[in-house]
């Protein structure tokens, strides 16, 4: 129909978009690209995410990534559990390292009643050593699968090994082996076993062992060098920008780190530096890992050193059952072996949570910064791209 | 790639060599085991369990009886995810986790069972979770302390010396109910108790009250004096102090001022039928079954033998364990009611005939007021005493002997009363205690409150069980004291009373006094030889009562010390069962 | 902290300020400058680093309640703008050209809420509940036990017994547990 103000018929697709556009425009009825979807199965990819990939050649030209694949709805069910209901649920949230959802809820629940204060000494350092080893088990397995991207199974398998001794200390202590369902907001559920810190010296000292031969194994292997060099480069300026954290941005030399700059639990009593470099790419974040994993064994030793032989696990409480905090809102970060992992939580006075909402480092990396790193990209780089970012979808979608 | 790829090739494998038998950590959370013995089916489990995992079932060969449920939890492992909140917050400790983790089953339906019941063969396992120590509590285990009037301060006066709940300890104390409600089925009254206790915890006093007088409408009086059987069996006290059922019940008849129980209980205009009824003695029975009669639109009129209303309450409980005002609250609003109260008309037999003419139904409940006696030799001396007598003077204001020793037999709890209020008396008097108070029963057996017992020795009273009175020494007519010998045992194999002495381990009480507190008996005199006849007796002697306290002629209910107890609690519940009861049969009759 | 508090105050009249502990306060301004605050607080104050953006639904009042909370790492303090929106066909001006995982954000309220952003990117493509047809999941009408035993197959057989109804019809059943009336205007 003719437009009887213009006399002619506008072609409404010639018009700028109202919409802004994230990625490239591509036409591809040009036969000039090609679509290649990562996943969400597959053995590449952490967990269950897919890549829409859009390639020409051998170089990514567009990439969108999608969740949606471990979607259950836990924010929605603690909103309808009581507060100490909350934490065997939360764990779900973040696989990799379940223990600092716990910790974040009950901090929060903690903060919010105003039994922050109560929590005891004892119960404390516990939870720092759980912290801990939830970020060395973490880093077990992360710093040798970025070799793993690059075909260096190895160094996987090795650390897997080692994980599991971890994991074993973890079931003495906290009864599980994954999730451990162990900090409960009020305290935590068990003093240490007897002999425990000898036998944790003993794996200790295995993976002092193991920590020397993956540096032999990735950092001296020039198929390694070779092509985690520049590769993925995060600039200081993309920080902010991106919202970076953690060992990504140390990566490339912005000294961020919870743990020294607000201090929680007795971390102002630990003795350490978090460590950084300067290049920003794979290679520069997978080193400053691998230096935080003879940092994280360090930690742990000095846990065991400085904790307490013995006192209260939880602080006096009111009755599980009929729990109710006051109207309030608050927001715990903690630096997890990921970067600033932080929980929004609302309570409502009523005995259950209003919202609780999580912050998780992949809700960023792995979709807003993925997203662009890959653009340029070879194909057979995208999962080390990903990887090198700490990508736990569980966290992403909850 | 580098050397160190080849290093380990001569080590020896890590992996484990029997992965289908390794032994989990003993902390592990595996599969469940409950000590079925050990749980009373509480439910607690169930209310924290985040994963509606556990339900409550029936289980063959656990009954239900007082302070347990019969029921016991059975769980889904379907939905169980292990986080044993169920077994930190059991209230028995029974429940616990195994450290088996392997179980292969081609039933889907086996992965529902009932632990401890059901046969698995990880019971005999002893690693597993259990309950986290040490002061690891999901709930207070410690009952909040009662200030009380010091024993130097209360032991001269007869005043209240329980002070009760402020707001906060209230509140506090009723955070640690786990709402199972196991109580309920012990309170004789059935009291709707952990809602009642909800109540405070919300600080709605309103609905508090509502709840009390649904099934108790001597709330004031019960939160001071009750027996309290539901503290027994409350399931946080298994592993801990129970709940201060009683004293939360008192905190909340005491917050609502006697002016707004009209308006809360909406009982401003009730409704008034043609129907007369007649209640014989104002006791809790009486009161009870004269309030609920009225809210049915019954009329009543209460006969008492005494001058005020309250029976037992007034006459047999001393005031400082019952002021006389808080009695007055709760008779006041009954009373508003419009039920009518004669004083001081004695029923006797001719009377009780033209009742029966004159009024549709009579429930009787006129309690036990004639005092058993020994009948050892000297009893029948002017100085040996009743007890009940003796405290029916005392609130009566009337004037009785006060010497300088008192010798008191009996144990029970109204031995306990006399004891006190002699002590008092004697601490007005002469400025010291020298009240002494023996019981054929042991220590352990002994049938009063333990906090009676430890409080009347605060106050000065010397307690000495375990004695069995022999005579009482008079000389030149005067009582010089009480002859006792050493009691082995009270009851026998059969638990029947049947004491047995040893004669050779005598004692003796200094006395000029000897109360008598060894039991009372009911008058009946007012039933005439005729209707005794028609009266049909259940076993050992007493008048057979149906559900209802309906006796075999059908206008005749009855209830209280007479039928039950002795105490209030059981008084209040008959009373409202006989009320229901008289309806019906009032309801019927009409047709 | 206190000093870009009463800046806020004063430059967009916030409300409710409150500090929730040492580095972390949390004010309330209108939607129409909600932006302008946070834009603020990035560009002169330092607040560089967005933490998070959030959504409360206060079913109650008919509102949601955006957060926008942001990081100082210098003075490692925090401070969450938070604005309030009409439930009913809830909207908001689009923040993606602020930082660059705001969009992500956006996208996931819209779905998980209802609540647009128009103009934000890719705003109306699922995030993680693909072919979604109720309303949106995270409101606090949508139930989600109800909508799970619609959607799943519970195994039958499981009953339950609540002790004290239990313990009453297996030894006190015809004891009255309730006071019975009789009606006033009868």
């Amino acid at each position: 129909m003719i437009n009887k103000f213009l006399g002619f018929e506008p072609d409404k697709s010639k018009l700028p978009s109202a919409t802004a556009k994230i990625g490239a425009d591509l036409d591809l009825s040009s036969h000039k690209y090609q679509k290649i979807w990562l996943g969400p199965n597959h053995p590449g990819v952490t967990g269950n995410m897919a890549i829409e990939l859009t390639v020409e050649g051998n170089t990514v030209v567009n990439a969108k990534t999608h969740v949606g694949y471990l979607h259950r709805g836990f924010e929605k069910l603690i909103e309808r559990r009581l507060y100490v209901q909350g934490f065997p649920t939360s764990i779900r949230m973040c696989v990799a390292e379940p223990d600092t959802n716990e910790y974040l809820i009950a901090t929060c629940t903690e903060q919010l009643s105003g039994y922050d204060k109560a929590v005891p000494e004892m119960a404390k350092w516990l939870r720092m050593l759980s912290l801990e080893m939830a970020r060395l088990q973490g880093l077990l397995r992360g710093v040798p699968g970025q070799g793993g991207t690059f075909a260096l199974g190895l160094g996987v398998q090795w650390g897997v090994y080692l994980r599991d001794l971890i994991l074993d200390r973890f079931e003495e202590l906290t009864g599980a082996r994954v999730y451990h369902m162990y900090i409960i907001p009020g305290g935590v559920r068990g003093l240490l076993p007897d002999g425990f810190k000898e036998r944790m010296e003993d794996n200790l000292m295995d993976i002092d062992d193991f920590i020397i031969r993956i540096r032999k194994l990735m950092f001296h292997n020039s198929v390694f060098k070779t092509r985690a060099k520049g590769l993925a480069r995060i600039t200081p300026e993309m920080v902010d920008k991106y919202g970076i954290v953690g060992t990504n941005a140390r990566g490339c030399g912005v000294k961020r780190d919870v743990r020294k700059d607000e201090p929680y639990l007795h971390y102002d009593k630990l003795d350490f530096d978090p460590p950084t470099d300067s290049d920003g790419d794979i290679y520069a974040r997978t080193w400053v890992r691998w230096q935080e994993l003879i940092q994280t064994v360090d930690l742990i030793r000095q846990i065991m050193a400085k904790m307490p032989a013995k006192g209260d696990i939880k602080a006096q409480m009111p009755n599980v059952l009929h729990w109710q905090i006051p109207k309030g809102e608050t927001y715990v970060r903690l630096e997890s072996g990921r970067g600033e992992y932080g929980m929004y939580y609302v309570t409502d006075g009523t005995d259950k949570p209003r919202r609780v909402n999580l912050r998780g480092p992949s809700y960023t990396h792995a979709i807003a910064l993925l997203e662009d790193l890959l653009v340029g990209a070879d194909v057979a780089d995208v999962h080390a791209i990903m990887v090198s970012l700490q990508t736990c979808p569980p966290e992403i979608e909850r | 790639m580098p050397f160190t790829a080849w290093s380990k090739i001569v080590k020896d494998p890590v992996t484990i060599k029997d992965p289908l038998n390794r032994e989990a950590a003993p902390r592990y959370r595996g599969f469940h085991d409950n000590d079925v013995d050990e749980c009373i089916g509480c439910g607690t489990c169930e209310a924290i369990c985040e994963n509606e995992a556990i339900d409550l079932v029936p289980v063959d060969g656990i009954e239900t009886k007082d302070g347990d449920s019969g029921l016991r939890p059975k769980i889904d492992y379907g939905r169980c995810c292990w986080c044993a909140l169920c077994v930190d917050i059991c209230t028995t400790n029974s429940l616990r986790l195994t450290n088996e983790y392997t179980w292969v089953d081609t039933d889907p339906d086996n992965f529902r069972f009932v632990p401890g019941v059901d046969e698995k063969d990880w019971y005999e396992k002893e690693d597993g979770w259990r309950k986290p120590v040490p002061n690891y509590h999901f709930y207070g285990q410690e009952r909040v302390e009662m200030e009380e009037l010091p024993a130097e301060a209360r032991g001269d006066s007869f005043i209240e010396f329980v002070k009760g709940y402020s707001k906060d300890q209230a509140q506090q104390e009723a955070d640690r109910c786990v709402e199972c409600g196991i109580c309920i089925g012990t309170c004789p009254a059935h009291m709707g108790i952990p809602e009642y206790i909800k109540t405070i915890r919300n600080d709605d006093m309103e609905e508090g009250l509502k709840i009390l007088y649904d099934t108790n409408p001597l709330p004031e009086i019960c939160g001071r004096i009750c027996t309290h059987k539901c503290e027994d069996v409350c399931s946080v006290g298994i592993n801990g102090d129970p709940l201060s059922i009683r004293w939360l019940k008192r905190y909340i008849a005491d917050q609502v001022p006697s002016e707004q129980y009209h308006e809360i209980l909406d009982t401003q205009k009730i409704f008034k039928g043609d129907t007369k009824i007649a209640i014989l003695g104002s006791g809790p029975a009486g009161l009870s079954t004269a309030y609920y009669l009225s809210l049915l639109g019954h009329n009543v009129t209460i006969f008492e033998k005494l001058e005020k209303a309250g029976g037992m309450m007034r006459y047999g409980i001393p005031e400082y364990r019952l002021p006389y005002d808080q009695i007055d609250k709760d008779v006041d609003y009954i009373l508003s009611l419009g039920v009518e109260i004669k004083y001081n008309t004695d029923v006797d037999a001719k009377m009780f005939k033209k009742l029966e003419s004159d009024f549709d139904a009579v429930f009787i409940s006129t309690g036990l007021h004639a005092g058993r006696s020994t009948r050892i030799p000297g009893s029948d001396h002017k100085h040996v005493f009743q007890s009940i007598d003796l405290l029916r003077q005392i609130t009566a204001g009337e004037e009785i002997m006060v010497p300088e020793k008192v010798v008191i037999i009996g144990g029970g709890n109204v031995a306990m009363d006399i004891t006190r209020s002699m002590a008092r008396l004697q601490k007005i008097k002469y400025g010291k205690v020298q009240t002494l108070a023996t019981s054929l029963e042991s220590e352990e057996e002994m049938p009063a409150d333990r906090e009676e017992v430890v409080e009347a020795r605060e106050e000065g009273a010397i307690i000495d069980p375990g004695w069995g009175p022999k005579e009482i020494e008079i000389v030149d007519g005067k009582i010089k004291g009480l002859h006792v010998v050493k009691v082995l045992s009270v009851f026998d194999e059969d638990h029947r009373f049947n004491p047995k002495f040893d004669e050779d381990n005598k004692k003796f009480f200094d006395a000029d006094m000897v109360v008598e507190s060894i039991g009372q008996a009911p008058d009946l005199s007012y039933i005439s030889d005729e209707l005794k006849e028609k009266l049909e007796l259940g076993p050992r002697g007493r008048y057979l009562l149906n559900e209802y306290n309906q006796t075999s002629v059908e206008w005749l209910f009855a209830g209280g010390d007479i039928v039950v107890g002795p105490d209030v609690i059981h008084g209040i519940a008959d009373g409202h069962k006989a009320a229901v009861g008289i309806d019906n049969f009032l309801h019927n009759k009409k047709k | 902290m206190n000093e870009i508090l009463d800046k806020i105050k004063q430059k967009y009249s916030a409300e409710d300020v409150k500090v929730q502990r040492t580095g972390l306060a949390f004010v309330t301004v209108n939607k129409d400058v909600a932006l302008d605050a946070v834009t603020w607080l990035r560009d002169y104050e330092g607040y560089s680093h967005f933490v998070m953006m959030s959504c409360v639904d206060w079913i109650e009042d008919g509102k949601f309640q955006l957060l926008y909370l942001l990081h100082n790492p210098v003075t490692k303090t925090d401070v969450g703008v938070k604005t309030l929106i009409n439930r009913d066909n809830p909207a908001m001006t689009s923040g993606h050209h602020l930082w660059k995982q705001v969009w992500t954000y956006q996208r996931e309220l819209k779905e998980a809420f209802g609540i647009d952003f128009p103009g934000s990117p890719r705003v109306d493509e699922n995030f993680v509940v693909e072919g979604w047809v109720d309303i949106p999941h995270m409101r606090r009408d949508f139930n989600t036990k109800e909508y799970s035993e619609e959607t799943y197959f519970p195994r039958p057989g499981r009953e339950t017994h609540d002790p004290a109804t239990y313990m009453r019809e297996q030894l006190y059943p015809n004891q009255p547990v309730t006071a019975k009336r009789k009606d006033n205007d009868k």
